[in-house]
Formats: C-alpha cells, sequence, structure tokens
C-alpha cells in the first residue's frame, strides 16, 4: 500500500504546473516488424479522456493518449519540433502569433475529417468559461485560435513564446485532438469513448482491468503502427507490477526512483531491459520571502547549504536521484557553465544561522506520502544540523496548490516538469505578478532576463539568460533544487523501439516485438 | 419467527441511519473542499464560491445530510465527477469480481481450516495440535500484502504456475478466470482459517466431551465416525456465524489484495477513490459495503434462529 501512497503523490496532476512537455517518434533505423500484442503496466487506473471531465491527464492516461490521439507537432529524435498532424509553421517576428499548415487527408477514427475547424472546436470548448475546464488553466497564455482557412490553425498568444511548436508536444488534455462528432454526440459517455486520429482505436475497455487498442488501418503514415495490439492495465502495487513482467504477463511498466530497488534488479537481468531518461525540471521548493524568517537572505541560504542531496538521494532513493543544481536538468538544452549553485557547507550555514541572531523556526508542507514524510524528515535533521528547527506540516496533496496560491505557507513544495523549454515554467514562476511566483520575490533583473529569453530566437543568448536567472535565484535562494526529474520504464528485453520517456510518457506506439 | 425478523429489522434501522450519518459525516469532514478539488489549480474565489452554490456546500451540515440521504432513499447515490459515472454503475461493474474473491477466499479458508480443526481437536493438546494452534498465531500475524508478495514471488515468478495478476471475467473464460482468483483468494483464505479453525475446534473439543459421544464410543463407533457424523454437525453452529461474518468483512477488507493482484473490485475502486479524492464514489461505496455488512449480519441472525429456536424467542 505505502508503494501506492507515494504513486498517488506523483500521480497529482496539480503539480504539472505548465504541462506542456515532448512528443518522441524516434523511430529506430533498424527493421521493425509488425503484427504481435504487448501488455502495459500501468500504474493507475484511468479516468478517462475527456478534458471536461478529467481535467488534466496524468501519467497513465499519456501513454493511452499517445495511441489513440495525435497532435500537432511532435518532437524528434534530438527533441526539436517536428511535423505531425500540422506539416510546417511560421511565427510572427513577436512571437505572439503562430500559423500552422495542417496535413490533409486525415481522418479521426469515426470518419469525421481532422481540419482547422476541428483543432478549433477542441481548443474554444476547453477554453469556455461555461465548462468551467480545469484544463483551461494550462491554455491562459494563448488569446484565441483561428481558422482562417480549412487547413490553417492560427494561435494568438497573449504573451510572447519562441518556442510553441515545442511546448504543445506532449499528449496532454490541452494537446491531442479529439473528434468533435464524437463529443457532441456521445455526451457523457464520450470520456470513457474516446476518438482520435492515432495510430490506435479503442477496442474494448474494462474499468479497473483493461484497455485494449487496435491498430488503426487507416492511419494516415501508412508505415506505422506495428503492432497489431497493446493491452493497457493498471498494476497499481509496484511489486506486483514487477512481478508480472518477471512473469511475463506484461511486456513493459511503468516505474520510477521509489522502487530502486527493483530497477537496480531489473539492470542486472539480461531478459529485461531499463529505459531511464535523464528529463528537464527538478523537485524543487519555494520559500515564501514575504513571511519570516524567511524575508532574510541567510536564513534561506543556511537551509540550502545544509542540504547533504547525495546522502539523501542515497536514503530516499537507494542512490538513484541525482542532485539538482538548477531548475533545468540534464534533459534540458540549458547547459550552464555556471549556475551560481551554493556549495554544501555546514560550517558556512551555521555561520550565517547565528550571524541572524533569532531563531529559526518553521514549518514547512509536506504531503500526507510515505515519500512525503521521508523527505521532509531527512531536511529536518539537515537544518537541525545547523541550529534551525523545522516542524512537519503534513497535508493532502490536493492542498499544497491551494495552500500555495494563497501564499499560506513558508516554505513548500513544488515541481518543475520535463519541458521542451523552459520558458513557461519558468516565466510563472519567477516573474513578478505571476500568480506563480510562490517566493514573493521581485526583482527588476530578473524580470528583465525572463523577458529578454522569451523573445529573442538565439539559442546561444537563451542559455546566457537562463544561466543568469539561475545565477541569480541561487544566489538569492528564493527556492532551491533537490533532484532532477529522472523517468523510467522496465521492459522485455524483446521491445524494441521505445523511445525516451519525455514528461514520464510511456508511449508505446511505435514500439514493436523482436 | 415472523415476529423475531420484524423486531430484528425494527432494530437494524437506527443502525443503518447512523452508518448514513458516518459515512456522509467522514466524506465531509475530510480537509479539502470538493469544490476545490472538482476546480484545480485554476480555482479562483469567485469559482469555488459558484460551484459551492451549485453543489449545496454552503447549506448547514444537518441540511446537505438529509437532502443526501433523499437522494439516496430514492436510490441515487450520485455521479463521479471525474468519471461521470454513478455510483450504482461503478459498483455494479466492480461487484461481481469482489464477491467472487470473498467466496473464494471463504471456500479456500474453511477447505484449510475444517479438516485442521477436526484433525487438532482430535486430539487435542497433542503435538499436531499445539504446532497448528502455533501456525494459526503465526498466520495471524502476517500482513496479507506480504503474505501476497511471497505468493507472487513463489508461484508466478519462480515457479510460473499462476498468474502474478489479471483478470478475465468467468463468463469469458471460466477457466482462466479461476486461475487468476487461485493466488488472491488463497492470501484472504491464509488469514481467515485461523480463525475458523480455532472456533470450530473448541466447540468440538466440548461437544467431544458430552455423554453422547462417551456413549458412542462405548458402543464401539469407528473413531472416524464419531469425529465426522456425531460431533462435527452439532459444533458447527458457531463456525456458521463466523463464516458469515467474515464474508461481510472480507466485502471491506480486499482493499489491499485487490491493489496487488490488480483485480478490479470494490476495493481497487475506493482506493482509486480515495487517491482521487472522488468523494462522491468514496461515500457511496462506504455507505453500500456498511449496508452489506448489516445485511449478512441480519441473515446470519436468521440462520442462528432457524439453527437454535432458543435465540429466537430470547432465551439465549
Amino acid at each position: 500500500m505505502t508503494r501506492i501512497a507515494a504513486a498517488a503523490r506523483r500521480h497529482a496532476p496539480i503539480f504539472l504546473v505548465a504541462a506542456f512537455a515532448i512528443v518522441p517518434l524516434a523511430g529506430p533505423a533498424s527493421a521493425q516488424k509488425a503484427g504481435g500484442s504487448i501488455t502495459v503496466g500501468q500504474e493507475l487506473d484511468i479516468p478517462g479522456f475527456d478534458p471536461l471531465k478529467v481535467g488534466v491527464y496524468d501519467t497513465s492516461t499519456f501513454t493511452a493518449a499517445a495511441a489513440i490521439f495525435d497532435t500537432l507537432v511532435t518532437l524528434d529524435d534530438k527533441g526539436e519540433a517536428a511535423p505531425k498532424l500540422a506539416e510546417s509553421w511560421t511565427h510572427s517576428d513577436d512571437y505572439k502569433t503562430w500559423t500552422f499548415k495542417l496535413r490533409k487527408g486525415v481522418t479521426f477514427h469515426d470518419g469525421t475529417p481532422f481540419n482547422a475547424q476541428a483543432f478549433k472546436d477542441n481548443f474554444d470548448r476547453q477554453k469556455d468559461p461555461a465548462n468551467k475546464c480545469r484544463c483551461a488553466f494550462y491554455i491562459t497564455n494563448v488569446k484565441e485560435v483561428l481558422a482562417p482557412d480549412e487547413y490553417t490553425v492560427v494561435y494568438h498568444l497573449t504573451d510572447p513564446s519562441v518556442n510553441l511548436p515545442a511546448t504543445i508536444t506532449i499528449q496532454s488534455q490541452n494537446n491531442v485532438v479529439h473528434s468533435p462528432t464524437a463529443w457532441k454526440t456521445k455526451g457523457d459517455d464520450y470520456n470513457r469513448n474516446p476518438v482520435g486520429t492515432g495510430p490506435y482505436i479503442l477496442k474494448s475497455w474494462t474499468a479497473g482491468d483493461r484497455m485494449v487498442l487496435e491498430k488503426n488501418p487507416n492511419y494516415w503514415d501508412k508505415s506505422r503502427p506495428y503492432l497489431d495490439r497493446i493491452v493497457l492495465k493498471p498494476l497499481p502495487d509496484a511489486q506486483s507490477r514487477f512481478a508480472s513482467l518477471q512473469s511475463g504477463e506484461a511486456d513493459i511498466i511503468w516505474d520510477d526512483e521509489n522502487d530502486a530497488d527493483n530497477i537496480m534488479k531489473a539492470q542486472k537481468d539480461s531478459k529485461l531491459t531499463v529505459h531511464t531518461y535523464k528529463g528537464s525540471g527538478a523537485q524543487v521548493y519555494a520559500f515564501n520571502t514575504k513571511v519570516a524568517p524567511f524575508d532574510d537572505v541567510r536564513v534561506r541560504q543556511a537551509l540550502v547549504m545544509a542540504i547533504d542531496r547525495p546522502k539523501m538521494s542515497q536514503a530516499i532513493s537507494n542512490g538513484l536521484s541525482r542532485p539538482a543544481s538548477n531548475p533545468y536538468g540534464d534533459g534540458s538544452w540549458v547547459k550552464c557553465k555556471d549556475d551560481g549553485a551554493l556549495p554544501y557547507d555546514v560550517e558556512k550555514a551555521k555561520a550565517l544561522i547565528k550571524d541572524y541572531g533569532k531563531p529559526v523556526e518553521f514549518r514547512m508542507l509536506v504531503t500526507a506520502t510515505p515519500r512525503g514524510r521521508m523527505i521532509g524528515q531527512v531536511l529536518q535533521q539537515f537544518w537541525k544540523r545547523v541550529g534551525a528547527n523545522m516542524e512537519i506540516e503534513q497535508v493532502d496533496q490536493a492542498t499544497i496548490p491551494s495552500r500555495a496560491f494563497t501564499r499560506q505557507f513558508q516554505l513548500t513544495p513544488w515541481r518543475i516538469v520535463d519541458l521542451a523549454d523552459p520558458d513557461p515554467q519558468m516565466y510563472a514562476n519567477f516573474h513578478t505578478g505571476s500568480p506563480l511566483a510562490l517566493a514573493g520575490f521581485s526583482d527588476p533583473e530578473l524580470d528583465r532576463l525572463l523577458d529578454h529569453a522569451r523573445v529573442t530566437a538565439d539559442v546561444g543568448q537563451r542559455t546566457e539568460d537562463y544561466c543568469a536567472i539561475s545565477r541569480l535565484i541561487n544566489k538569492e535562494a528564493i527556492w532551491f533544487w533537490t533532484f532532477q526529474n529522472t523517468y523510467y520504464a522496465l521492459s522485455s528485453a524483446k521491445l524494441k523501439g521505445f523511445p525516451k520517456i519525455y514528461n514520464s510518457v510511456i508511449d508505446v506506439s511505435d514500439a514493436w516485438l523482436e | 419467527m415472523l415476529n423475531f425478523i420484524v423486531r430484528r429489522l425494527l432494530a437494524i434501522l437506527p443502525v443503518l441511519l447512523a452508518v448514513s450519518l458516518l459515512t456522509f459525516l467522514i466524506a465531509s469532514l475530510l480537509p479539502g473542499d470538493l469544490a476545490m478539488v472538482i476546480l484545480g489549480d485554476q480555482a479562483t474565489p469567485e469559482n469555488v464560491a459558484a460551484l459551492r452554490h451549485d453543489m449545496g456546500l454552503d447549506q448547514p451540515l444537518w441540511w446537505r445530510y438529509l437532502s443526501w440521504l433523499g437522494h439516496v432513499l430514492q436510490g441515487d447515490l450520485g455521479r463521479s465527477f471525474r468519471t461521470g459515472q454513478t455510483v450504482l454503475q461503478a459498483v455494479s461493474e466492480r461487484i461481481p469480481v469482489s464477491l467472487e474473491l470473498m467466496l473464494m477466499a471463504e471456500f479456500v479458508g474453511l477447505l484449510i481450516g475444517v479438516p485442521i480443526a477436526i484433525a487438532c481437536a482430535a486430539r487435542a493438546g497433542g503435538a499436531f495440535d499445539r504446532f497448528m494452534t502455533g501456525s494459526a498465531f503465526a498466520m495471524l500475524s502476517m500482513p496479507s500484502f506480504l503474505v501476497a508478495i511471497l505468493l507472487i514471488y513463489l508461484f508466478a515468478v519462480e515457479l510460473h504456475w499462476l498468474p502474478a495478476t489479471g483478470y478475465v471475467p468467468f463468463t469469458e473464460e471460466p477457466l482462466a478466470n479461476l486461475r487468476f482468483f487461485v493466488l488472491p483468494a488463497l492470501t484472504l483464505a491464509l488469514a481467515e482459517w485461523p480463525g475458523i479453525m480455532r472456533v470450530l475446534r473448541s466447540d468440538m473439543i466440548a461437544t467431544l466431551q458430552e455423554d453422547y459421544i462417551a456413549l458412542a464410543k462405548a458402543k464401539g463407533l469407528k473413531p472416524s465416525r464419531i469425529l465426522f457424523v456425531h460431533a462435527l454437525k452439532p459444533s458447527s453452529l458457531t463456525l456458521v456465524t463466523v463464516t458469515g461474518i467474515n464474508i461481510g468483512r472480507l466485502l471491506g477488507g480486499t482493499l489491499i489484495v485487490e491493489s496487488i493482484f490488480a483485480l478490479p473490485g470494490i476495493g481497487r475502486l475506493l482506493v482509486g477513490a480515495i487517491y482521487t479524492r472522488d468523494l462522491v464514489i468514496l461515500q457511496g461505496v462506504v455507505l453500500l459495503v456498511a449496508c452489506g455488512f448489516v445485511l449478512v449480519n441480519f441473515i446470519v441472525d436468521m440462520l442462528y434462529a432457524v439453527l437454535d429456536p432458543r435465540i429466537r424467542h430470547g432465551h439465549a
């Protein structure tokens, strides 16, 4: 049960503050074999696909959505935007208008033609205030989507976005394209009867048990897909999920660092393959700089310098977690020579606290899960050593965002998810006035860098900006980062063509069996 | 007898009412606001207030309870805000799985527990009796998730005899269906047999000391005949009760086992509802399970009264 509880934390879509990411379309060059069937062991039951009902997709839903639906854009194996339902795109000089030319001759599984109007209907349905969709939160940066002709879609943005195509590639509630005919005719039932343009068609779905997807014979990409059938099964318990892989009932399973022992076991098993993706983003924490003691930079710096990340990694994941010194991570294109990370230095931390002169006592929010508790306790020990007393406040998963948004916290966990571009999350998390700028920290230089990075096309220049942003945040210690995002899947060695696990999406829509 | 049934039914009513009140309170007093859960991160205070009003969350607790109870009495347990399914739909999809698991678990538990109890009672205080009584204690203290994992490793991963996880409806493939249920049922049965064994064992030991058993022995009847024909039946009264109550208890106790073996039953539905904070489903399932438990107890009471007339006349 503890595994499931810990898993629930990851599942909460609430942490996907800006759920954009990257779709893999990396077909291997070697000979793909057609035919066969695979079973995917997932962590959670899929609640459904209608954004109006489920609000935000979770990791299990992503996997199914990647097979049933298509997105406008995907990413090539280098992580750059590549055509999918859109064949090409252009942008205005200020990056506030993006025009996509759509692929012709694509139809949904129910025969409805895919065109600009169908895309616009999808967007408008989510954006309509009357529908009160949680999914609308993630497209607030899009003012409107227009369909000037049958195969042209125009995005008008409220703010510039130099990398929009890459950020709309994940198979999320906002990006996958549903058949308007299907949701109009099926009403409440559409949620469990999704219709897309994707490589697989939903054949059957037994609640809580299995979802059977069959090859779409009319898929627009004639060479794909390879497998005849994909069976998705929720196997909530991590131990029995792994046992199902070992005994052959599942061909690929979702996994994560909480399950370090099994990942290590799989690494030694020649019949299994461990797929690891070092994504961008990190597990992060925000100080509320508007309240004592975090209104003083010395206290914040001291706490950051007191954290021994390798030891923490050992304690929570057998050493699998990779320490983070900036919010971008190894998977990001932002590579900094100097990210300004504060060193681990207990003596310096003690001195800073002493210099502060008052007792350092505060409460930290953690999720009421075994993992949340453990992280809280480890940090508590580190901070105790340097003379700071932290009290753990365990709260329900859903409580954290509401407490964070209303600034009812001193220190809160947060997350920067794997994204094709740092802009959406960095801008939201650190720009003055953003509802997500949890630290309540305002700095003209930081704002200038964030503004500059989002309208600059030159990658070198943008890298400079983001590294400068990291240096500034690290120096002021308004947020801190513990570990980089790493994603895992374990599969039978016979399963081939499995791409990078961008943003924890187990995308088997291009896989094949040897 | 009719009089007895009516009296018992009247006694159940306040219990059911209390159950409904507690169920309602559990869901209502959980921290967090249902409106906030539904609206999520984008919730503005105005949105939340509007939704709270729509859902009647701004009304006093007693009013909400009565209105909810009114709907429940008309068979409307509400609709999940995540999947759009009604509680009754969701439960009716899942209940066959849980019922099958419960019945198989109880059956296997009896299959293990009854013979051991008889053997222990036949030589009470002997080496076998002492060993099995000790083992029963050991089994009782083994948590079911541990038993489940051990069984999976032995029978699925090492021996490849049985599947570790999965499910097929009985109507589709009866044999495969039974195969999927063996390990989960065994996991639950391993926690059930000690209770069954201990109840039957002590009842049988008492029965074996009755005069008519001594008479049967004096007549020179075979020991096995004495055990199975003369002693077993009169010793089974408590066992019937325990079996009945076990079935009711198992209905709520399959949460862990269903999650580990990935069986799509009521337990899984409940766990899922907790994690996704689907309070409507949570409330509905807890209420139905609690009512099921009360109902099973009522049936057991009836059976008891049939088996022993003294009970229905209020003498025992």
